[in-house]
């Protein structure tokens, strides 16, 4: 491959040369300007020198060859459009036959970008004879086959179809492990183009039949069909064969299926919450699995059932609700008979992550039991967790706490957990601190600022530095939403106290947190109140008291020269 | 030079340029050369102990502790060696110190030293982060600067690793030429490597193969000279994240968590306020994907 002598076409030519280099840096750095010297090329030389050029110098390394897959994906334009897509299959094809995962699976993309613009005739005529290759050469190339499979059935004549779905069919029962992980992991997708009949009659069987694989990677990965194998197949076939395949997992000897059908929980209660005739069932069919991993004995397992078996709440509660008595008490009933136990189970889990993910969803269980229940139940729960000893816990739980408090009213919530958001205040981590005084915020704007006003000021006094500091973060974060004479009576002389505090560090946030109050209050107490005291901190003997007091002096002159 | 804005780069674990921490070394000998080798401290003061270029750790220790200047930090020593990130973790160290110098005070540590450097990591990194040795040199540079020890409102006597035969008094430390590559024997070596050790009567030999091992008496005795009421070091792994010996006079703290990646260990810090009240902070290793470890390398030859 050479170019004329024109000399504006030179560093093209240099990355020509270096596609060659020794140097694999060099190489690596003119495979990822493949399109430019494809454009400088034109695409007549494109089709007929540097693809034929590529495809002989596919046995480079690993990160080249990566760069070159991923390149190609977008190189029908290049190659001179649709009509001419196919020459870009040979390379795609032997780069999705190499052994590192990464490159194979970067080819796979890009072969499926490539199939999606070629027109159906020439995806008949060249892509699905490559597609049929690969599924028949090494089990490299047959794992790359199986993603393959899903945009090409979609877009087929319906006389080639039956042929590409016995050879899906055949990577099922591929002898290669790695191979039939691959097909159970497209099985899912795949599903939701094949038509109803072969869906039944064909596919079902083979996903019944992965997971039976006495490979248990292969059984995790079958599970994961089951949601979508529900949203395409008649539910009768849910009931008979899907169901009881997640009630059979749910006792997996392998944690990591048991997880797996935790986490298909949710899709399929949603499918199968829908239709009313059967729902009834569904508490059946779908609580004992949810008992069953609600004591499972491994903590990943717990954690992911807590992170979804609230999404389970509403369609249990829809599913008593067709029971005569109806209405709202009795899906509450059933979401409470059913449900709270493994709820309060797993918000007494001794592993953090399973308490946490219960936590994270709290909002739900409120809609759906209601505040009453809430107290009586939960709140017991969340003063443990308020409590607990990881930090990263109770970090957790205080963002749940505006939420809570507005759900609660400020009697109810001011009697229960008020005296706990004074404690997270004084908590030994500052991250915790730091969430409590942003909290105040939306305390505040709930139940008022005389609310957070007394309860903040009484910390002011505290014996520990780092605290009086955490008071003035929390009159800083409160500064914006309480009325001007509440900010200017009770909290700028708290305030002003403080900026005599004998620690310096106390000294320079009371100076960060005047700077701020500046521009909240008027005018005269600007003058009259804080740029005295900002004065004196200024000449402070310590040098970063002096530091912020200079600076938030600068920034009272600039609010004042901008009035 | 714009401190701030460097601070703010260094959380993000992203290093200085070359000629940006020529710059910073040269202010922080500055800085440094003005401490003395007993640094004296006014409380309130939070202690660390070893970090070992455990950068996400380290914000994890800022995350429990707050963030300097807000809380008054003193390191203790062996910011670098073993882990991913001691550029990192000790430029944003020094940047810190020279930002705020009476906010962050950092004390010499056995690894913070051009022989030790070479065999346990730091001499690597700089040598892979910046393709010179430049780097590495700047900072040891400094390491001849750092302070031996420290002493909090004149009661709490910081060292990286314990006391030395050689020394009674604090005075004795005060009369030590400290601006030199740690030396393999002598009182200087001594502070930087020694242990305590229960059972032992007076001075022991150290399996390390520098400093001594030294037991309750010695302990009492350098108190009641010095009229100090706390020994405080770092220097040896506690699981615990701190251990407290020989009646309360001694507190080891650790403050690198799952040590190496791979010890399990939970970390600790001890704040004193004011009136030098002591408390503990515990806290475990940062989250898997924050503490960003190279996925496929082999662990180097340095770790434990």
């Amino acid at each position: 491959m050479t170019l004329g002598s024109d000399d504006s076409l030179y560093p093209i030519a240099v990355l020509i040369d270096e596609l060659r280099n020794e140097d694999p840096a060099l190489r690596l750095n003119s495979v990822r300007r493949l399109r430019t010297i494809a454009l400088a090329l034109g695409e007549e030389r494109t089709r007929r020198e540097l693809i034929p050029f590529l495809n002989e110098n596919s046995d480079d390394e690993d990160e080249i060859l990566l760069a070159m897959a991923a390149e190609l994906g977008g190189f029908v334009s290049l190659v001179g459009g649709p009509e001419h897509a196919q020459v870009l299959l040979l390379p795609l094809e032997t780069l999705a036959t190499v052994d590192e995962t990464v490159v194979r699976d970067r080819a796979a993309e890009s072969l499926i970008a490539v199939a999606s613009a070629m027109p159906v005739p020439a995806l008949v005529e060249f892509f699905v004879p490559a597609l049929q290759r690969l599924a028949g050469k090494e089990w490299t190339a047959r794992v790359s086959a199986t993603r393959l499979f899903t945009p090409t059935y979609a877009r087929c004549p319906p006389e080639h179809r039956p042929d590409l779905l016995r050879a899906f069919l055949a990577l099922t029962k591929d002898e290669t492990p790695m191979v039939r992980r691959a097909a159970a992991q497209a099985l899912g997708d795949f599903a939701q183009v094949v038509e109803p009949e072969p869906l039944s009659a064909e596919l079902l069987p083979a996903f019944l039949q992965l997971t039976r694989d006495d490979q248990d990677s292969v059984r995790l990965i079958a599970v994961e069909a089951c949601g979508p194998l529900a949203k395409v197949l008649p539910r009768e076939a849910v009931y008979e064969h899907v169901l009881p395949v997640l009630q059979h997992f749910a006792l997996d000897k392998s944690w990591r299926v048991r997880y797996n059908v935790a986490q298909q929980l949710p899709a399929l209660a949603e499918v199968l919450g829908g239709e009313a005739t059967r729902a009834e069932l569904l508490p059946a069919f779908l609580l004992p699995p949810v008992k069953e991993l609600a004591g499972d004995g491994n903590q990943y397992v717990r954690a992911a059932l807590a992170s979804v078996v609230l999404e389970l709440a509403p369609v249990v509660g829809k599913a008593s609700g067709d029971i005569p008595l109806g209405g709202r008490e009795c899906s509450d009933a059933a979401t409470i008979e059913h449900l709270l136990p493994v709820f309060l189970s797993l918000l007494k889990d001794e592993w953090a992550e399973a308490r946490l993910n219960i936590i994270g969803k709290l909002d739900q269980v409120n809609q759906v039991i209601g505040v009453d229940l809430l107290a009586q139940s939960l709140l017991p729960a969340i003063k443990e967790l308020a409590e607990d000893r990881n930090w990263r816990v109770r970090l957790a739980i205080i963002s749940h706490i505006p939420l809570l408090a507005g759900q609660l009213g400020a009697d109810f919530f001011e009697q229960k957990l008020g005296q706990q958001c004074m404690r997270w205040l004084q908590d030994t981590v500052f991250s915790v601190r730091e969430a409590a005084t942003n909290n105040l915020r939306s305390l505040a704007q709930e139940f008022g600022a005389d609310w957070a006003r007394e309860h903040v000021l009484a910390l002011a006094g505290h014996q520990n530095y780092l605290y009086r500091i955490t008071v003035l973060a929390a009159v800083s974060s409160l500064a914006a939403v309480v009325p001007r004479d509440t900010l200017c009576n009770a909290m700028l002389p708290t305030v002003v106290e403080r900026a005599k505090d004998r620690v310096p560090n106390v000294r320079f946030n009371a100076a960060q947190l005047l700077e701020r109050l500046a521009g909240l209050v008027d005018p005269p107490v600007v003058d009259q109140v804080i740029k005295p005291v900002l004065a004196e901190l200024a000449a402070d003997r310590d040098a970063d008291v002096r530091f912020f007091a200079t600076h938030a002096l600068a920034a009272c002159d600039d609010l004042a020269a901008m009035a | 030079m714009d401190l701030d804005a460097w601070i703010v780069q260094l959380k993000r674990c992203e290093p200085l340029k070359e000629a940006q921490v020529k710059l910073l070394c040269e202010r922080a000998i500055e800085i440094l050369v003005e401490e003395g080798n007993v640094q004296h401290i006014e409380a309130p003061v939070t202690i660390c102990g070893d970090i070992h270029g455990q950068f996400y750790d380290l914000m994890e220790l800022f995350k429990v502790g707050g963030d300097c200047p807000k809380t008054n930090y003193l390191f203790m020593g062996d910011f670098v060696d073993r882990g991913f990130h001691s550029v990192e973790t000790f430029l944003l160290l020094l940047t810190l110190k020279v930002r705020y110098p009476d906010r962050m005070f950092l004390i010499r540590g056995n690894h913070e030293s051009r022989q030790i450097t070479q065999v346990y990591g730091f001499y690597d990194e700089c040598l892979r982060k910046y393709g010179s040795a430049n780097v590495w040199r700047y900072c040891t540079d400094v390491f001849d600067y750092l302070s031996l020890a420290a002493l909090i409102d004149n009661s709490v006597f910081c060292v990286h690793g314990g006391l030395s035969p050689g020394i009674a008094s604090l005075d004795q430390i005060r009369g030590i030429d400290r601006k030199q590559e740690v030396p393999h024997e002598g009182p200087m070596c001594d502070l930087l490597w020694s242990d305590p050790e229960e059972g032992v009567d007076g001075w022991g030999l150290s399996p390390r193969g520098a400093g001594f091992l030294f037991g309750p008496e010695i302990t009492t005795q350098f108190c009641q000279t010095n009229n100090v009421d706390l020994i405080a070091r770092a220097h040896q792994l506690v699981m615990e994240g701190y251990k407290t010996m020989f009646d309360s006079k001694l507190v080891t703290v650790w403050s690198a968590p799952n040590y190496c990646f791979r010890c399990g260990n939970v970390a600790a810090i001890l704040s004193f306020d004011e009136a030098l009240e002591q408390e503990f902070r515990v806290f475990e290793a940062a989250e898997g994907e924050a503490r960003g470890v190279p996925g496929k390398q082999a662990a180097p030859d340095y770790f434990l």
